[in-house]
């Protein structure tokens, strides 16, 4: 099975992944990626914050970069109309 | 190698002599496994307990995709099914994860050695109620810890276990998991546990790298982890 390496960027900075993780596919990397970003961003709003600035960089096993998925495409957010963004 | 066992059982006991000859009389088989192999299924009938003498084992329970929920871990010492001497059929599976030292402890050994010694069927009955209560924090810390409190609380408790065979405080102990077993302990991604990892050494509480676990701040990581030693019975009414 391929290793992947997923190094998350997000309001704390970047915290690289060492160890990886043996998976069938891209497609199941990237459910891995989504499935972080949802633990994360729930984690992070029983504290009461919710930071959707950040990605997952999905190395290969030489290094490659495979693919980049955003905070943002995990979640589907609704806004209250004519929210601020800020 | 089965002193630790008696150095846990005496952590908490007082062990006399005698006693102290009848446990030693329930190993006599030991035998090796290598890392990753699943040492009892759920659901098959067993006729002996398992002792961990050198290594590390956890309980852990299946779902679909290959997900795992590890409910408790096993230190050096630690009987990992004596719940089965009643049970007979668990409702899990026991997993090794490093390579281990094991003795198989048949369970009519068990019984005789309770029949001739009730009290030492007292103590181990304790220890069953001690595995339960370990469970009750487990689920406490699933149902309502953060991944950082959580992630403290499994390491203070780990601290508190791994230091009782020599009745030490330990600022450094060997943990031989990854992160992805860690994840399956703590209900989280192993991604997740990378970056409350990273978390824990940016605020100096501890590290966890190349399956060494550094504590720089115990008090704080039991502050952190609104971490009280109780559920693990040190000082034990006598018995």
């Amino acid at each position: 099975m391929p290793h992947y390496y997923f190094d998350l960027h997000n309001g704390t900075g970047l915290t690289r992944d060492e160890e990886g993780l043996d998976l069938v596919d891209e497609a199941a990397a990237r459910a891995v990626s989504l499935e972080t970003i949802r633990s994360i961003l729930s984690d992070e709003a029983r504290s009461g914050s919710l930071d959707l600035v950040g990605r997952i960089d999905v190395r290969g096993a030489a290094g490659e970069t495979v693919m980049s998925i955003s905070f943002e495409d995990a979640v589907q957010v609704r806004q209250p109309a004519g929210a601020a963004h800020d | 190698m089965i002193e630790r066992h008696i150095a846990r059982l005496r952590a908490r006991h007082s062990i006399s002599g005698a006693e102290e000859q009848a446990i030693r009389g329930l190993v006599s088989e030991t035998r090796r496994v290598a890392k990753q192999t699943v040492l009892i299924r759920e659901g098959a009938l067993l006729d002996s307990s398992t002792l961990l003498l050198d290594g590390l084992l956890c309980r852990y329970k299946d779902m679909e995709e290959g997900r795992r929920q590890i409910t408790e871990l096993h230190l050096p010492g630690d009987f990992a099914d004596l719940h089965s001497f009643t049970l007979k059929r668990l409702d899990h599976n026991i997993l090794a994860m490093s390579d281990s030292l094991l003795a198989t402890v048949p369970h009519e050994r068990i019984q005789r050695l309770i029949n001739d010694h009730p009290r030492l069927g007292r103590i181990y009955w304790f220890s069953t109620n001690l595995d339960a209560a370990i469970h009750r924090e487990w689920v406490l810390s699933l149902g309502t810890r953060g991944a950082a409190e959580r992630t403290a609380t499994l390491f203070c408790e780990l601290q508190v276990r791994i230091g009782l065979i020599d009745g030490t405080s330990p600022k450094e102990f060997m943990l031989r998991m990854s992160q992805s077993e860690l994840a399956e302990c703590l209900g989280i991604t192993p991604i997740h546990v990378n970056r409350t990892l990273a978390r824990l050494r940016e605020e100096k509480l501890m590290s966890f790298r190349h399956n060494r676990a550094e504590i720089y701040d115990l008090a704080g990581l039991r502050r952190l982890a609104d971490f009280d030693d109780g559920y693990l019975y040190l000082d034990p009414e006598p018995l």
